[in-house]
Formats: structure tokens, C-alpha cells, sequence
């Protein structure tokens, strides 16, 4: 009964999106106070009823009621509990669910949080969020529906694909969909300000904490995911530049560049139409995304739905949003009114660099990834596109644009002055330089690439300490008010320097696994010995392992380091019983930053086995480095500024008991 | 009384809903406060902003007097835009609220209902299933009772008896993969014994569809080595040979098992139906009429009680392999032994039948169908379309 | 400045850069995307020794020899004809004789495929999308 009872919460929550969409927007038009106020309860019931939805499509998993499709196709009663509960959203009717339930989330935060935007402002935000609700309520109950029932319940179920069946998986969807579906709100912020013809003085201050909070939490899932497809595909590589990758990857460089533009639009007013603009394109690339990834046009590793109703379902949902925001925005958008003035050379011109360069970026990899598909519905003829291009055209992209970002926080706004800059970053950019020469050294000038990577990736963590140093005078005042100073600098400024530093780390991850990076493919029987960087590994043996839904064969080797043993390391190949389907379980061994990977291949004839091993010096820095942007993310948004949606605590507050919400 | 806990549940969810859209009628109008108003409050805001940083140091005397200077400008234009306040009332927007309000509120349960009237299934109850492996057990399914034994012996392998009493109810069941490996496990656990290694042979028999595979002959040989007299082992060593194509040493051995056996005893019956229709294919294979003889010998075998029981129990395993393809149609090969089953009954109407559902259940144009296909023609099948 | 001029520096800065990526993408899409192949292509429009392209198609049953160490060799056919492959590394887990293969490489001056990457099936109902479709167009595959 749970679960018909959750089948029904889904389908109320349906009708009530509908009228989140449509009552609203009504009161909004007639100027009906009580009409608009119809948003707020709707949003959060709307939530608790999807919530419960979820809860129930959850339980069916973990008792593994086989009277439920969707259960009996993706889970397993010899599965973990673990895995009985991120199977949940580890498939097509699932992880819709999520994603409508974190949509749901993102409505319910905004009716809450929102008591003190101005009223028509927020009922057409709820509006358009009830539409985008109603949406995909209706493609899920309709083609995708994860309560569909079983008659008679077969005794046990399909079990999950087995790579799906990982701690990465469990974190990976939600976090990512946290971002992608977090971008809607400022994507309901951009339609109500094109509707109301005014962006209000409210306005930026509302997007920017939300595209900072959808921001980082997809900073998150892209590291997740980049990190899962590292450990668990076997393959040795943390970017594919495979097409789901730049599903996600796209909305990220437009959300980036649309934090950069709030900013502007917060402080100085300027960039509206800009700004509107990229909050539109930002969630267009999270539905592009979700339509790439759902409708299976894609030839991909993440690819599960092939069902084409579902295609031509979020097909029309993307041309519906996408093309009638542009169009509100073409026929609106010169409505709005320009803002503030500046000099090319000043902040505001350093962010404008930002946001070119990021969505010139975005455009390229938006081309190469819908550029076998147009060809193929052109010509006929199938191409790939692959990481060649990529390098091609978004390296050097990105290289002016990471040179640039220590300059930004330096600049002031209006006028800046671009020389001033360049002395205050003279020591940052001198120990950078340092470091780099050292690294080519160290490494016996392996790679001149890398050093050359390397002065980057140390720039940017130099730069921002340097913007620190500078706000909180430590060189110049007396270290004890310096730190005082410090201590008091607005958290924002912290964010910054966080994020532009974890960008930095990421670089130097990046270069260090691509350049210095070394691998090893060879056939090795027991108790033999390679070396790969300073460590020898000795194979010891094979032996087989029994887990809950899995057997494997282990193969196992011990590391020595200058002769002393410093652990093992285990690669497998696994068999999941219930599908039959191998897999290979790579072999990960931490020292410091930098990772051993073995991954085990087939038996030879004459018993031995076919082992590639990877030395991947600074691999760790990738995901440390995301890890420290998503940090930033955070501490700018406990910057109280931001907390403060709109300052209704000093007047006669319309609403009382909201503030405390 | 389930279904009227859950309608009753559904209903008060449903009324929650109405209430929720309801709640901003209920409440009455509140004083308004216009747009001018938010954004001079975030100016305000903005301009004691700009102090802080002044204190702090952060931007210059002479950035903040032109920062001052420009909200400032930003606060007059609002003033002035304040004569010709929004929104704009609609004329009778009154009554039009109210009937969009009363739309609205109907328009939950009616959606809600309709839409779940169509998509759901309200009478089926959810059905964990721990809560199917502990109920009574009269009232399970056998594949119910199957899963039971299967989780206690996952929590004990080591359990010799319950290998011993799932091994046949999966060879019963056409689980023949299952069976073998359960029979194993008793092998292994139990250290073998000729009845044990034969009932594994014709498990692996099974496995193959009817063919006495390498496997399953091993097996058998083993059974011999440990009791020359076992039935069972004899009985399926017969049959390869006869499926080798040594029909001459195939009767001596049914004969001799035959004449070893009681009468009625359910081997010896066996035995005299596989010579007779032995007997019956050599008959086709010669195109000679069949002898007196012969006629009898298969009279008597199709006469027999006991032959009826036997042919009983394979129609009743056709059956039930035939339940569970319903149940769970993409299984390759249960079809596979389905249409095989129906040839060798001589029911080539139903393995025609079963073709076909086979066919839609694998999807027409898959790859497994069209192996099916082709081992349907291999059995003649599917000739005609 | 005048406020024209700088809205035309801003303006003619984002065009550079458009321009720079729409030179860059046009650049980097004829030289660096490899053009998908079955072996029967081949017969009609030969690929030059040295071009970079993917071959797709089953892998001959019988047909992979494990040579030395970790090299490879099999064909890929589209039950037709047959091109010989060679490729050093690790098979991915699915990789199966009668399964489909996507190859990618350039062939070596004596008519062997040399690949270094080979990609298979993900799981058991995945077929690489190029290879599926026109084994079906041909009829020896069905789905």
C-alpha cells in the first residue's frame, strides 16, 4: 500500500504544480495579492508530497518488493543495503525522481526564504518553477514511471548494472542534480524579471547566492563523477570529454560565468540584460544536459534510457523552456534598463573577460559535442569527436582566462589600474616562476610543458593569497592589526580566494597527471617484480573472493619502496552472478598526492596476466582542488550579505513570523 | 479493508493539498508593500554596506564618495518612478480571482483522482519480500517456498539436507542449472553416492535440454562405479547411446534394465517406453510398416498405469516451465526447452503456439529470437509464417 | 574614452574571442575528428595508411590470438569481409569473440589495423551505437 500510497503523493503533486504554475502568475497579471500568495503553500506541499514519493519508491528498494517494476529491474535481495538504497536514483524512473525532488527542494526553498522578495517578483519565481515542476511530474508519470506495478511479483529481481553499484554512484547524481536543478531558480529569477518588464534591486542580491549554491554543488558532482569513472571504469583517466562529461560541464562554465556577471549586476548595476541572458543559458545547458543523458541520443557509458517517447517527451519540454525564455527574452529584453558605466580596464571589465572567455568555452564544447549528432542527421555519416579536439580548442581558451584571474580581485571597480595590479602580483608571479623551474628539475626536466602548467597552477594559488594579504594589510600594517584585519574581511573576499586557489590545484593536478604521468603494460606471472617512479611491485598471487552478490579473482601485489614494503595493492576482475556481466575493480594505492593504479587484464596462455600500471603523480589534486572551490562556494555563501535576501528587517516587516524561516 | 485504509489515506492527502491552495483565502488581504519600497530598503542596505568597508579599509575615501554618490542617484530615480506606482489593477479582478480560486481548488482533486484512476494500481498491496518468505507457508507459491530455502542455505551452505530436499523441486521446477549445482553441493558435502551422482547427470541432462551431454554421461559413469545396479544411471547411458546413434546397444541395456526391475516399478516402465519408441523410430527411419510385434510391445507400454503417471509427470514439468516462461518471459533458454519439450510430446501445435509468444516476449527483431528462430527450424518449426 | 569607445572595445574583445574559437573549432574539427568505418567501406573508399579512423564491427569468432606479452590480434568482420587487427594493451571486460567492437587506430603500411583503443560492449543489452545500426541496416545483427 506504501507504495501506492507514494504513486498517489506523485500524481497530487502533479496537480498542485499546476496550479503553482497557473494561480500565481494569474494573481501576478490581475494584481490579485491573494492569488500570488496561492505559491507559497503550494511549493511546500508540493515538496512534502514528492518527498513522499521518494520516500516510498525508497522503501520498496530496501524490502526489495519485486511487485514494483522499477525495483525488479535494478535491484537484487542478495544486494547491499547500501546499494538497495542508491539504486534508488541508479536508474532512468529514479533518478528523475530525484531530480524532480530536489526541483521540488529548490521551489520549497524558495517559498520560505522568499517572504521578503517583493510580491510579483516572487510569484512569478514560484510560477515558473511550478512549471518546470509540472513538466517533468507529467514526463514521469506519463513515460517514465518509477511505481509502475508487477502481477504476479517475480521472487527476486535483474540486480543493477554492477559499475552502478558503487559508493561514487551514491553521492554523484544527487550532488550533480543539486547543481543542474539549483540553476533553475535563477533561470525563474531571469523569466519573472523578462515578464515584469524590471529587474528589481533585489534581484541579483537573490540570484547570486542561489547560482553560487546550484554552482557549487555542481563543482561537487563533476568531481564526484570524474573521480567515480577514474576508480571504478578501470581506464586510468579522470576526463573523457565524453558527452555526458560536457553535459555537465557546460552548465558549469555558464554558471561560472554567470556568478562572475551577478556580481557585477550586484554591486554596480550593470550587465542586467547580460546577466538575465546567461541565467537563461545556464539552465538551457542543465536541460540539454538532462535530454542528452535521458533520451539516449548518446552513445554513452551513462546512457540507460533508449526509449525514444522519451525523447521526443524532453525534447519538447527543452524547446518549450528553452525557446520561450529566448523568445520572452528577445522580445523583452531591451525593456530592461541599462545600468552603470565603467572603463574596459577595471574590475568590471576583468569580469566581462571572465564571462567571454567562459562562454566562448562553453560554445566550443557545446559544438563538439552536438557536432557528430548534426552531422549525422545531415550527412548520414558517423564521426567522433574526441579529446584531440578538445585540447584543440578549449585549451587555449582557457589558458588567457586562468593567466587573468589573479588580476580580477586586484582591479577596482570602474577604473582600474591594470599596472598597479601587475607590481601588487610581482612576488606571486616571481615565486610562481620559481616553483615552476624547480618542478622541471625535480622532475629531471621531464616536461617543459609541465613546468610551464606548473607556474600556472601556482599563480592562481599565489594570486589569491596575494588578494588576501593585500585586503587584510599584512606586510604593511603591524602583523597583530593585520590579523585582525584578516579575521574581519568579509567572508566573500575568503570564497574568492578559496575558489580561485582550488582552481589553481586543480591545474596543478591536472598537469602533473598529464605530463609527468607514466605507465606500465605488461604480462607478469606470480612473485614477479616491475618498477614503475621509485616503487617496485611484486606480484604475489592470485586468489579468489566470494562478496555478497559477486565473486572475483584478486590479484595480488605488495609495493616496496628503496626495499621496505609499503602495502599492498589488489586489482580484480569481478563477476556479478545475477547479470553475469564482468567487471575489472582497479587497484589504488595513496602516497601523498600522488595515486599507484593497477588494473588487471586477461590470463595469458602461460599463466600469467596481463597488468597495466599507472604512476599519477598529483592526481589527487584534481578532486582536492574541486573540493576547495566547492569550499569557497560555501564560505561566500555564509557571508551574511547574502544570508539577507532582501533587508526587511528594518522596516515594519509586512510578513513577521518569516524571518526566522 | 487495505484498500480502504489507502483510500481513506489518499483522501485526507488529497484534502491537505485543497487545504494548502485554500490557505491564502483563508487568511484575508495583508497590507502590500510595493516594489519602490523593496528596492529602497536594498539600497539602504547597499549604502550601509559601503560604510563597513570604508571602516574596514577597503576601498578609498575618494571610490566611496563616487559609490555614495551613485546609489544616491539610483534612490532619486526610484522617487521618481514612485508617482506612477504598479501593479496595475485589472478592472473586476475580484470576481475573476475568485472563480480562478475556485478552479483551483477543484482542479486538485480532479486532476489528482483522474490522473491516479488511470495510472494506478490501488488494490495491489506492497509486497516485501521478507514478508512473502515468512508468511504461512501453505499459502506461498513454490517459487516462495524455492526463495525460503534459497536464503536459509545462502545463510548456511553447509546444510546438507535442505541441498537434498531443493535439488529436485529445481529439477521439477525446469531449474536444471540450479539443480545440478545443488546436487553438487551435496556431492561435495556429503561425499557422493551412486543415486546422488545419477539424479546430478540427469539434472546436467536437463542443462542440455534432453541431450546426455559429456557432463552428464561422467556423471552417470561415476553413479555406475559405486553401484553397477543404479536405474537411473543405466536408464540415461541407454539413451546416449541411442542419441549416438547405437540404437543396437541402447535396447540391450533398456532390455536388461527392463528385466532386472520389478513389475511397476516406475524404471522398468520407463525402459519399455523408451524401447518402444525406439522401436517406433526405427519403424519411420525403415518406412517399413511395423511388425506385430512391435505394435504390441507399444500398446502395452502406452497401456500401461504407471507409463500414464510418468507421462504425467513430464506434461506436468512442460506445465509448469510453461507457468514460469508466463512469468518471466525473456528466458531464452526455458523457450528453448519449451518448443523442444512440445516436439518430443508430439505437440507440435503448441510449440508452434509457443513460438510465436515466444517471438513477442523476445522482441521480433532481437538477437535471441532469431537464434531461437533458427533453432526452431532445426526442429521444424516455424516453417510457415 | 567616450562611453562608445568602450562599449566598442568590449564589444570588439568578444568578438576576437569568438572569432579565435570559431577558428580554433573549425581548425580542430577537420583535423581531429576520425570517421567511422565497417570493414565494407573499406572496399569502396580505402583508408590511407596512417589516416586515424574507427573501424567497427563483430569480432570473428576463432579469430583472437593472444601473441606475446600483451599483444592482440583478431578480426573485425561484418560477417562479409574481414579486417585483421593488432592492438597492445588491455581488452575491456566485455570484449568477447561474436561481440561487436569499436576499434580505433590507422592502418600500418602492410594493411594491418593497428588500434589503441578498442572499445566494447558496456554491458549486455549496449551495442555501440554505429555498429548496431548498420549491422542491422545489413541484417546480420538484430536487436
Amino acid at each position: 500500500m506504501s507504495v501506492e500510497l507514494g504513486h498517489f503523493a506523485l500524481v497530487l503533486a502533479l496537480a498542485l504544480a499546476i496550479v503553482q504554475a497557473v494561480v500565481p502568475f494569474a494573481g501576478a497579471r490581475l494584481g490579485s495579492q491573494t492569488l500570488m500568495r496561492v505559491g507559497e503553500p503550494a511549493a511546500v506541499t508540493g515538496l512534502a508530497l514528492v518527498v513522499g514519493a521518494f520516500a516510498a519508491l525508497v522503501a520498496a528498494y530496501v524490502q526489495s518488493d519485486f511487485s514494483v517494476l522499477n525495483v525488479w529491474e535494478n535491484s537484487h535481495s542478495a544486494k547491499p543495503l547500501l546499494f538497495k538504497i542508491t539504486g534508488t536514483w541508479g536508474n532512468h524512473e529514479g533518478s528523475m525522481l530525484l531530480w524532480v525532488m530536489i526541483l521540488s527542494f529548490f521551489g520549497g526553498l524558495a517559498a520560505v526564504f522568499g517572504r521578503n522578495l517583493p510580491p510579483t517578483l516572487k510569484a512569478n519565481v514560484l510560477a515558473v518553477q511550478g512549471l518546470i515542476a509540472s513538466a517533468f511530474l507529467l514526463f514521469i508519470l506519463l513515460t517514465s514511471n518509477p511505481f509502475t506495478r508487477l502481477e504476479p511479483a517475480p521472487i527476486e529481481g535483474r540486480d543493477l548494472n554492477p559499475i552502478l553499484q558503487d559508493i561514487g554512484l551514491a553521492v554523484h547524481p544527487p550532488l550533480l542534480y543539486l547543481g543542474y536543478v539549483g540553476f533553475s531558480i535563477s533561470f525563474a529569477f531571469a523569466i519573472a524579471a523578462l515578464i515584469d518588464g524590471r529587474v528589481d534591486a533585489a534581484w541579483a542580491r537573490w540570484v547570486r547566492p542561489w547560482t553560487l549554491a546550484a554552482w557549487a554543488f555542481l563543482t561537487g558532482g563533476i568531481a564526484m563523477g570524474s573521480y567515480w569513472a577514474y576508480y571504478e571504469l578501470g581506464w586510468g583517466g579522470f576526463w573523457f570529454w565524453d558527452p555526458v562529461e560536457n553535459a555537465s560541464f557546460m552548465p558549469w562554465l555558464a554558471g561560472t560565468a554567470l556568478l562572475h556577471s551577478a556580481i557585477v549586476m550586484e554591486k554596480r548595476s550593470a550587465l542586467k540584460i547580460w546577466t538575465v541572458l546567461l541565467a537563461i543559458l545556464t539552465f538551457s545547458l542543465s536541460l540539454l544536459g538532462t535530454f542528452l543523458v535521458r533520451s539516449g541520443v548518446l552513445t554513452s557509458v551513462h546512457a540507460f534510457a533508449s526509449d525514444p517517447t522519451r525523447g521526443v517527451f524532453i525534447l519538447a519540454i527543452l524547446v518549450f523552456f528553452i525557446g520561450g525564455a529566448l523568445t520572452l527574452f528577445a522580445f523583452r529584453g531591451a525593456a530592461l534598463a541599462p545600468g552603470g558605466l565603467f572603463h574596459p580596464i577595471s574590475r568590471e571589465g576583468a569580469l566581462v573577460l571572465n564571462n567571454l572567455l567562459l562562454t566562448t568555452a562553453a560554445a566550443t564544447v557545446l559544438v563538439g559535442t552536438l557536432y557528430p549528432l548534426l552531422i549525422e542527421a545531415l550527412t548520414g555519416d558517423k564521426i567522433s569527436v574526441g579529446a584531440p579536439f578538445f585540447n584543440l580548442t578549449f585549451v587555449p581558451l582557457f589558458l588567457p582566462l586562468l593567466t587573468a584571474v589573479p588580476f580580477g580581485p586586484m582591479l577596482s571597480w570602474k577604473r582600474g589600474d591594470l599596472l598597479g595590479a601587475a607590481q601588487r602580483l610581482q612576488a606571486a608571479f616571481l615565486i610562481a616562476a620559481a616553483g615552476g623551474l624547480a618542478a622541471y628539475f625535480i622532475t629531471d626536466r621531464a616536461s617543459a610543458f609541465a613546468a610551464l602548467g606548473m607556474v600556472l597552477g601556482f599563480w592562481l594559488i599565489l594570486g589569491a593569497l596575494t588578494d588576501l594579504a593585500l585586503k587584510s594589510g599584512i606586510g604593511k600594517a603591524a602583523s597583530s592589526v593585520a590579523l585582525r584585519r584578516l579575521i574581519g574581511l568579509p567572508l566573500s573576499v575568503f570564497g574568492t580566494a578559496l575558489a580561485h586557489a582550488g582552481l589553481g590545484l586543480t591545474v596543478l593536478g591536472i598537469v602533473g597527471v598529464t605530463a609527468l604521468e607514466k605507465e606500465q603494460i605488461l604480462t607478469m606471472r606470480p612473485s614477479e617484480v616491475t618498477g614503475i617512479g621509485d616503487y617496485s611491485l611484486h606480484f604475489e598471487a592470485v586468489r579468489p573472493v566470494t562478496g555478497p552478490n559477486y565473486t572475483e579473482e584478486q590479484a595480488v601485489f605488495t609495493i616496496y619502496a628503496g626495499g621496505v614494503a609499503r602495502g599492498e595493492i589488489i586489482s580484480a576482475k569481478r563477476l556479478y552472478t545475477a547479470r553475469g556481466m564482468p567487471t575489472t575493480e582497479a587497484g589504488i594505492r595513496t602516497f601523498g598526492l600522488s595515486q599507484l593504479y593497477v588494473s588487471i587484464g586477461d590470463s595469458t596462455a602461460d599463466g600469467g596476466l596481463v597488468v597495466r600500471i599507472w604512476w599519477k603523480p598529483l592526481v589527487i589534486l584534481i578532486w582536492l582542488g574541486a573540493l576547495v572551490m566547492m569550499t569557497g562556494g560555501a564560505v561566500s555563501l555564509l557571508d551574511r550579505r547574502l544570508r539577507v535576501g532582501a533587508p526587511a528587517r528594518r522596516r515594519s516587516a509586512p510578513v513577521p513570523a518569516a524571518e526566522k524561516a | 479493508m487495505n484498500s480502504m485504509l489507502f483510500w481513506t489515506l489518499a483522501a485526507i492527502l488529497t484534502l491537505a493539498a485543497a487545504l494548502a491552495v485554500m490557505l491564502p483565502f483563508l487568511r484575508g488581504g495583508e497590507r502590500t508593500v510595493s516594489e519602490a519600497e523593496h528596492d529602497l530598503a536594498v539600497y539602504r542596505d547597499q549604502l550601509a554596506e559601503l560604510e563597513r568597508e570604508v571602516q574596514r579599509g577597503l576601498i578609498s575615501e575618494s571610490d566611496a564618495e563616487e559609490a555614495r554618490a551613485e546609489i544616491g542617484r539610483r534612490i532619486l530615480r526610484l522617487k521618481g518612478a514612485n508617482e506612477e506606482d504598479r501593479p496595475p489593477r485589472v478592472p473586476g479582478q475580484g470576481k475573476l480571482a475568485r472563480v480562478i480560486a475556485v478552479v483551483a481548488i477543484l482542479a486538485v482533486p480532479a486532476i489528482s483522482w483522474g490522473l491516479y484512476g488511470v495510472l494506478g494500481s490501488p488494490n495491489m498491496p506492497a509486497q516485501p519480500l521478507a514478508a512473502r518468505l515468512t508468511k504461512d507457508p501453505s499459502q506461498a507459491s513454490i517459487e516462495e517456498l524455492v526463495a525460503r530455502a534459497e536464503a536459509h542455505l545462502a545463510a548456511n551452505p553447509g546444510d546438507v539436507r535442505g541441498w537434498e530436499v531443493l535439488a529436485p523441486i529445481y529439477a521439477r521446477l525446469g531449474r536444471y542449472d540450479e539443480a545440478a549445482k545443488a546436487y553438487r553441493k551435496v556431492i561435495d558435502l556429503a561425499g557422493p553416492t551412486a543415486e546422488r551422482e545419477a539424479a546430478l547427470g540427469e539434472a546436467l541432462v536437463g542443462t542440455g535440454g534432453g541431450i546426455v551431454t559429456e557432463d552428464a554421461e561422467a556423471a552417470f559413469d561415476r553413479a555406475l562405479k559405486l553401484d553397477v545396479e543404479n536405474p537411473r544411471a543405466r536408464f540415461f547411458i541407454a539413451m546416449a547411446r541411442a542419441q549416438e546413434g547405437n540404437p543396437e546397444e541402447a535396447r540391450t541395456i533398456w532390455q536388461e534394465l527392463a528385466a532386472s526391475m520389478e513389475e511397476g516399478s516406475p524404471w522398468r516402465v520407463a525402459a519399455g517406453q523408451a524401447l518402444a519408441s525406439l522401436a517406433a523410430s526405427e519403424r519411420r527411419a525403415s518406412a517399413s510398416g511395423p511388425s506385430e510385434e512391435e505394435k504390441a510391445a507399444e500398446d502395452e507400454a502406452a497401456d500401461d498405469m504407471t507409463s500414464e503417471a510418468r507421462q504425467e509427470m513430464i506434461e506436468g514439468m512442460v506445465a509448469s516451465l510453461d507457468a514460469k516462461l508466463q512469468q518471466d518471459p525473456d528466458d531464452p533458454e526455458g523457450w528453448r526447452m519449451l518448443l523442444r519439450s512440445f516436439v518430443v510430446l508430439g505437440r507440435r501445435d503448441e510449440a508452434e503456439a509457443a513460438l510465436a509468444r515466444a517471438r513477442e516476449a523476445l522482441g521480433p527483431q532481437s538477437a535471441e529470437a532469431g537464434k531461437l528462430e533458427e533453432f526452431a527450424a532445426s526442429l521444424g518449426l516455424g516453417t510457415k509464417e | 574614452m567616450t562611453r562608445k569607445q568602450k562599449r566598442l572595445t568590449i564589444i570588439g574583445t568578444g568578438m576576437g574571442f569568438l572569432a579565435l574559437a570559431a577558428a580554433l573549432t573549425f581548425y580542430a574539427l577537420g583535423q581531429r575528428t576520425s570517421y567511422f568505418y565497417m570493414p565494407a567501406d573499406l572496399l569502396s573508399q580505402p583508408a590511407q595508411a596512417g589516416e586515424r579512423i574507427r573501424l567497427g564491427g563483430l569480432v570473428e569468432a576463432g579469430s583472437v590470438v593472444r601473441g606475446d606479452g600483451t599483444r592482440v590480434r583478431f578480426a573485425v568482420t561484418d560477417s562479409e569481409n574481414t579486417v585483421e587487427v593488432v592492438y597492445d594493451g588491455i581488452l575491456p571486460d566485455l570484449f568477447r569473440e561474436g561481440q561487436g567492437v569499436v576499434t580505433e587506430g590507422a592502418f600500418g603500411p602492410d594493411g594491418v589495423f593497428v588500434a589503441d583503443t578498442v572499445l566494447a560492449k558496456h554491458d549486455e543489452t549496449y551495442m555501440p551505437r554505429e555498429v548496431a545500426d548498420r549491422l542491422m541496416e545489413e541484417g546480420v545483427w538484430q536487436e
